[in-house]
């Protein structure tokens, strides 16, 4: 794979805090999931390859050149930042074109990329919308179209589908991952791994600025299948469920909540207990039933603490 | 077109570009509405001095020194460094606050030319704005019906369109730089209009530190100052005014593309 992000010994803070440590690492051609959680160093790790922020120390190159202060390196590199801001008063087109015309192309060029761009976004139709009208997940399309509409070789997306529906969720994890095909390098990151499950399986997690890992997701999820699961459970008769629970091997522990009416079991294998739960569960009326464990938080604290 | 992709887009190319994008931004706000407000209150002033003409009230100032007070002591001294304060140090803070900077700042451009296409448009909204304001204001005190010569006061009306819009410039370069400097730079440019300023009715050198000596002594207005401007009011060399005016405006201007050229601007999510 031929690198085109390195980061040698890149480490950046802010003041006192240090929102990325020492990172090395080499992303190539194709789609790569940056998975962490929220202040993990995402959004510094790609401003860092977007040229944004200088490395406090280290080095960051893209396509062979110093991040920082190379504006030259803007046409081939296309940024989709994650905060929600635009310049409310111009239409979509005019976003677009406005932006193309300052990545060097003549106005007829401008208008047809911005047009391209727009429709692969399914926003054709509301080009001539300005964007203060937009909905959110039409905000986030027309973002995501600023950043592909010239091109680039790298990719950078910053939470690309935070906000969308399902339909446009589904057009646009289709997008990035025809662009991972075509050869273009796509950074993708996220807080939600099942996100970055559907656009790839390379990903970097990134935990308190460190890489904690890299490689294939199928080897995050065998991780997680390891990690003690924790379910919570409403129930009328809580300690009629505790008694039904108890006592099935994988379960680890449970506790009761102080309102007298929650049961959080802790759990080896999660599938077994949701298998074993059905009778217990219509006998003591459980009401509700969620899984914590469901983010990527609590999987990072236990692969930090491994 | 070719592109050059080895290369930033050229400097001109990029600042008339970031011009476009900016312009409609800019005359399309409040803070728009504000500076018409403002630039409109001396209009009102004379459209009521006309009135009181008209309704045969004495009045203690001629049309003409009227307006003369408008252009030295409401237009150049007060209002047009308020709308520079106003709109320059917003240049580059409002795109900071409104998170829209990374838009620019990942296009293949030189970054002093953002800023440069920011000023430009920053020129054209404030002159676009003021200039026909001084222009209204002119026309409404010296009319035939009002006993003065329009003819005679032509000269004066050119000589004061290019004052002010050398004070929107100069003015304009300062709060620029003061905007990328400056986390906050309300409160000191206030404090630099209405504090350091004064220095321009002092005796001695003191009053070449401010930039209201240098546009003051360029108007040919000479309306009664109050206090110690009455005292040591002096009027400096029209060719000194100019370089020195014209000095502010290029450093002031180069200062700010160094700085916002080198600074990194961290969007908080």
């Amino acid at each position: 794979m031929s690198a085109t992000i390195e980061f040698v010994r890149a480490s950046r803070w802010y003041g006192p805090v240090i929102a990325l440590n020492d990172v090395s690492t080499t992303l190539g051609p194709g789609v790569t999931g940056l998975l962490g959680p929220n202040g993990a160093g995402k959004s510094t790790f790609l401003k860092l390859c977007a040229g944004q922020l200088a490395p406090s120390q280290g080095e960051v190159k893209v396509l062979g050149i110093p991040s920082w202060g190379a504006p030259e390196l803007f046409h081939r590199v296309g940024l989709c930042p994650e905060a929600d801001a635009f310049w409310d008063q111009l239409t979509g087109l005019q976003f677009l074109t406005g932006l193309l015309r300052l990545t060097g192309y003549d106005e007829a060029e401008c208008r047809q990329r911005a047009e391209n761009a727009l429709h692969a976004v399914a926003l054709l139709d509301a080009k001539d919308r300005k964007i203060g009208g937009y909905s959110k997940g039409m905000r986030q399309r027309v973002k995501l179209a600023q950043a592909l509409a010239h091109e680039p070789e790298v990719l950078l997306l910053d939470e690309p589908v935070s906000g969308m529906d399902p339909v446009n969720r589904r057009r646009v994890v289709d997008l990035v991952k025809k662009m991972g095909r075509e050869g273009r390098t796509v950074v993708v990151s996220s807080h939600i791994l099942h996100e970055v499950e559907a656009m790839t399986r390379r990903v970097l997690l990134i935990h308190n600025g460190r890489i904690l890992a890299e490689g294939d997701v199928r080897e995050i999820r065998d991780l997680m299948d390891e990690h003690p699961h924790t379910v919570a459970l409403r129930a009328r008769d809580p300690r009629a469920l505790a008694g039904a629970v108890v006592g099935l091997p994988h379960v680890l522990s449970l506790t009761f909540g102080t309102d007298g009416e929650w049961v959080t079991v802790q759990t080896a294998k999660p599938d077994e207990l949701y298998g074993n739960l059905a009778a217990a569960a219509e006998q003591a009326g459980v009401t509700e039933m969620y899984s914590p464990d469901e983010n990527l938080e609590s999987v990072f604290r236990y692969l930090v603490a491994r | 077109m070719t592109r050059d992709i080895k290369r930033p887009v050229p400097f001109g190319r990029a600042a008339r570009a970031v011009f476009d994008l900016a312009l409609e931004g800019m005359v399309w706000s409040r803070r728009s509405l504000l500076m018409v407000v403002l630039v409109g209150l001396p209009v009102l002033v004379a459209v009521a001095y006309r009135v009181g003409v008209a309704a045969r009230l004495t009045a203690s100032l001629t049309p003409f020194a009227l307006y003369g007070d408008l252009v030295v002591f409401v237009y150049l001294r007060n209002i047009l460094p308020l709308v520079a304060l106003f709109y320059a140090t917003a240049l580059v803070a409002d795109e900071v606050e409104g998170k829209t900077l990374t838009y620019l700042l990942t296009r293949p451009v030189p970054r002093p030319a953002i800023l440069a296409g920011k000023f430009a448009a920053y020129a054209a909204t404030t002159l676009s704005l003021a200039l026909p304001a001084v222009l209204v204001t002119f026309f409404v005190l010296l009319t035939r019906s009002t006993g003065m010569s329009l003819g005679a006061g032509a000269p004066d009306l050119f000589r004061d369109l290019g004052v002010l819009a050398l004070a929107l410039l100069a003015y304009g370069a300062l709060f620029t730089l003061m905007g990328v400097l400056l986390k906050r730079p309300l409160i000191p440019g206030l404090l630099f209009l209405y504090l350091w300023e004064l220095l321009a009715n002092l005796p001695g050198y003191l009053p070449r530190l401010t930039l209201t000596a240098y546009l003051r002594s360029l108007v040919r207005h000479r309306p009664a100052d109050e206090g110690l401007a009455e005292i040591f009011g002096e009027v400096l060399p029209a060719l000194l005014c100019l370089e020195v005016l014209a000095a502010v405006v290029v450093v002031c201007l180069a200062a700010a593309a160094w700085i916002f050229s080198t600074r990194e601007y961290v969007m908080d999510q």
